[in-house]
């Protein structure tokens, strides 16, 4: 599969004098259809560099190319058309009045016909679950709720890309989980490329490919069975480690002799009982 | 004086007589002893924040009434009479970091002990003191607490209120919207102030590795009733319970409850990483003798 | 505050309720015109007749309205008695100085008193009949001919749509603050007045900073969704005009026959 996104020679700062730039020297491919995590500490630059992709910020040096197209001031209006974005904070995302007001916004904004748009509303929020809500208002809804209106609003303009820019830390578990579903949904089953920015590793770890980011730099990129193996690394740079991996560490702690490689859950289950339960 | 909180029938309405009349609380009794670290627990929507906001005063009780060490708060409890019980708790909600407002960190910290009619010597050497609590650096202190990283924004933020010099400190979320590092020194942070400040602490909730972790005492509310208050150990020696409840395990619990299914002998379910990783090791040192 | 912003709007599904915002916008804004054509019991007595008529089709309680009016009492006072003792003509009553009471008067202030009421009765019937949001709508539908003058409507529409869909969230927002700096010390509404006017101080400058927060975000959003100006948009929200809305317009039409004439020329 061809690249979707590239990026050579990246390089922002906020102020022009700032000495650690928020993004330094970034080279990064992104396969079409790979679901990728950029996970790092906050303010180690992942959110600018989701930022940076869809042209909402400019950088000072370096290339971004996203299907094809290079990144400049005439082509940011297409290449948003690509890529669709679901941030943070629920509520401050929340455009229109209500929630199929809000799915419509950027319908409107491409001047799409109205019978498309109550076409594509109602399609995108049978995607979502969230088509019997579709009059509420924004006050009536909880985090998780908003946050797949969010997402109703990226599919109905169906972009190739969809980046979640750290979309589930202001989630309760249960919002939590519904986004993470989406987004596997999403990503298997509607062929999406996937970007997620987060510090949450159970999300990471349903990725494709892992890339960690620190002071601005890509530190490490690779699958996340070999990303979760640097276990203590990960720590150091003030990230999580999957639960295996970190009762691993316990365990060597007590002196016993461990797998040196990444064990899933299952992995782990089975290397227990193949030490504990041999006859 | 008794220094615990006691909750005596205690229901709490919003809008009674509105078409809009929600019962948040109903005919809630319990008692969190003195310095006692308490997580209440239970979904969004389970009557958690008006609870807390009972601790301070925030909200007064439809029926029923609280007493906080040794102040009774009931329907009729007049405002001004709340001041005390102001001083007393200290409430750090969701994302308190939204309360800041001052030109200087230290100055921000030194907002309640003033309104508290401390003078500005006496005021900013308690916000020193707070600082230091809570870790910030001292470079830190004169600036604006707008240029601050949002983790130690929200350490400024706690400051301000334990200058308030509370003994029951009340937190809500407190590690919301933080990364693992900044979560898990901010965990350590309270126990610190548990341990070292003998603060009584209700932590409220969604993390129940922090409940395994840290608390003693569990509240477990659901649609604004008490559902169960007990040890961790105890909480979680159910699963099926939590389970049906739709509440989490700790992941360790969650783990090792796997494992007893394949057939490994844990006896008592764990609740914290050491402890498995210690049962896991004795029982591999048998194996192997 | 809560009252005072949102709790106008009250849903139903009346007559008046359907009738489309431009319509209703166009209806309260000329009748607040001809209502200066009567002057005389018959006119008024007409004008009441059709309110209250339309106060019964929006099947909303009279108590609303009623509310409308007290909220201005004084107004309404001032400028009644203005009227009731300076206007001079017909039998005198009553002389003190510059104070005349006389048969014009009393009948100029009632009639003084009628405007009021039927001005308050009118555009709060707008306002409980339609939604913040259709009458931005409508607002914008009917200044569409301003673009003309480069008056930026579109835009000044999608601001106020946005401002009224944060209404909630930051009178939330305040009420959260309020209780983090009462839980620091701070008495709102309590005091010397100097107090209570420090006192706002925590309070104004988070929810300041949490507004430009927001504002930057939105914008930050509504920038990767496409959002780029008012030109070329289309519109989710439909106004449809329906064979009522000209039935209204008509009646209102007939409404002007008959006060012209019936009024005295």
């Amino acid at each position: 599969m061809s690249a979707i996104i590239e990026i050579e020679n990246l390089t922002y700062r906020y102020a022009p004098d700032d000495i650690i730039p928020a993004l330094d020297n970034i080279n990064l491919s992104i396969k079409e259809g790979q679901w990728l995590a950029i996970v790092g500490h906050n303010g180690s630059g992942k959110s600018t560099l989701a930022k940076a992709i869809d042209g909402l910020i400019a950088p000072q040096e370096g290339t971004i190319k996203v299907a094809g197209i290079k990144l400049s001031e005439d082509t940011v209006w297409d290449i948003r058309t690509n890529i669709g974005m679901v941030f943070q904070n629920p509520d401050n995302q929340f455009v229109g009045a209500d929630v199929e007001g809000d799915v419509a916004f950027g319908m409107e904004n491409q001047g799409i016909e109205r019978s498309e748009m109550v076409k594509r509303v109602h399609e995108a929020l049978t995607a979502v679950n969230m088509s019997q809500f579709a009059k509420h208002e924004p006050v009536r809804l909880s985090g998780g709720q908003k946050q797949r209106v969010a997402i109703a609003g990226v599919l109905a303009l169906r972009p190739n890309i969809v980046i979640f820019d750290e979309s589930t830390s202001m989630l309760d578990p249960e919002g939590h989980r519904d986004i993470i579903k989406l987004m596997k949904k999403l990503n298997t089953e509607e062929k999406f490329t996937v970007l997620s920015i987060t510090h949450d590793i159970d999300e990471a770890a349903l990725a494709d490919r892992v890339v960690v980011l620190d002071n601005g730099k890509i530190i490490a990129d690779d699958s996340p069975e070999k990303i979760f193996a640097r276990g203590q690394q990960l720590i150091d740079l003030g990230l999580d480690v999957p639960y295996p991996e970190s009762l691993k560490q316990e365990l060597a702690q007590l002196d016993v002799v461990v797998p040196k490689e990444y064990l899933s859950e299952e992995g782990m289950i089975d290397w227990l009982c193949r030490l504990l339960l041999k006859n | 004086m008794v220094m615990s909180i006691t909750f005596e029938k205690l229901s709490y309405t919003y809008q009674t007589g509105t078409p809009f009349e929600h019962h948040a609380l109903q005919d809630i009794s319990l008692t969190i002893a003195d310095h006692s670290y308490t997580a209440i627990i239970g979904h969004t929507g389970s009557g958690k924040s008006t609870l807390l906001q009972h601790l301070n005063g925030l909200l007064k009780p439809t029926s029923g009434k609280l007493v906080v060490n040794g102040q009774m708060i009931d329907t009729k409890t007049k405002n001004k009479q709340l001041g005390d019980l102001r001083h007393e708790v200290g409430f750090v909600f969701q994302f308190p970091e939204a309360q800041l407002f001052e030109e200087t960190v230290l100055k921000d910290i030194s907002f309640g002990p003033k309104n508290l009619g401390k003078s500005e010597t006496e005021a900013l050497e308690i916000a020193r003191q707070k600082a230091k609590l809570v870790n910030l650096p001292d470079d830190v202190l004169e600036k604006s607490p707008f240029e601050l990283s949002g983790g130690q924004m929200r350490r400024v933020a706690i400051a301000g209120i334990l200058a308030m010099q509370p003994n029951i400190l009340v937190l809500d979320e407190p590690t919301a919207g933080l990364d693992p590092k900044g979560r898990i020194e901010m965990m350590e942070m309270f126990k610190q102030l548990y341990e070292k400040e003998k603060l009584t602490i209700i932590l409220v909730t969604h993390n129940m590795n922090d409940v395994a972790n840290y608390a003693d005492n569990v509240i477990v509310l659901e649609q604004g009733r008490l559902l169960r208050q007990g040890v961790p150990t105890e909480i979680f020696s159910n699963p099926e319970w939590l389970n049906k409840h739709h509440l989490g395990l700790p992941q360790t619990t969650a783990f090792a409850l796997k494992l007893q299914e394949r057939g490994i002998n844990l006896q008592e379910l764990p609740l914290t990483e050491k402890k498995l990783a210690q049962k896991l090791a004795a029982l591999l040192q048998r194996e192997v003798k | 505050m809560d009252r005072f912003i949102l709790g106008r709007y009250i849903n139903g599904d009346s007559l008046v309720h359907k009738l489309d915002a431009r319509d209703k916008l166009i209806i309260s804004m000329y009748f607040i015109v001809i209502i200066f054509l009567a002057n005389n019991w018959q006119t008024y007595s007409l004008l009441l007749v059709v309110v209250l008529g339309c106060v019964g089709l929006s099947r909303i309680n009279l108590g609303f309205f009623l509310k409308g009016v007290s909220a201005m009492i004084w107004l309404i006072i001032f400028t009644v008695l203005l009227q009731v003792f300076f206007t001079s003509g017909g039998t005198v009553y009553w002389h003190w100085g510059i104070l005349t009471l006389t048969h014009y008067g009393i009948v100029r202030g009632v009639y003084v008193f009628c405007r009021f009421v039927l001005i308050i009765f009118m555009s709060t019937l707008l306002t409980l009949t339609t939604s913040p949001l259709e009458i931005s709508d409508g607002l914008e539908s009917l200044m569409k001919p301003l673009k003309y003058v480069k008056v930026p409507v579109y835009e000044i529409a999608l601001m106020l749509s946005i401002a009224l869909r944060f209404v909630p969230t930051l009178m939330d927002e305040t009420q959260k603050i309020m209780n983090a700096q009462r839980s620091r010390g701070v008495n709102f509404g309590q005091g010397k007045l100097i107090d209570q006017i420090k006192a706002v101080i925590p309070l104004l400058i988070p929810l300041f900073v949490s507004a430009i927060n927001r504002a930057e975000d939105l914008a930050i959003a509504m920038e990767a969704r496409g959002y780029h100006g008012g030109e070329g948009r289309s519109k989710y929200r439909q106004q449809i005009w329906h064979l009522q809305d000209t039935l209204a317009l008509g009646l209102f039409a007939i409404v002007t026959v008959a006060l012209l004439f019936l009024r005295t020329w």
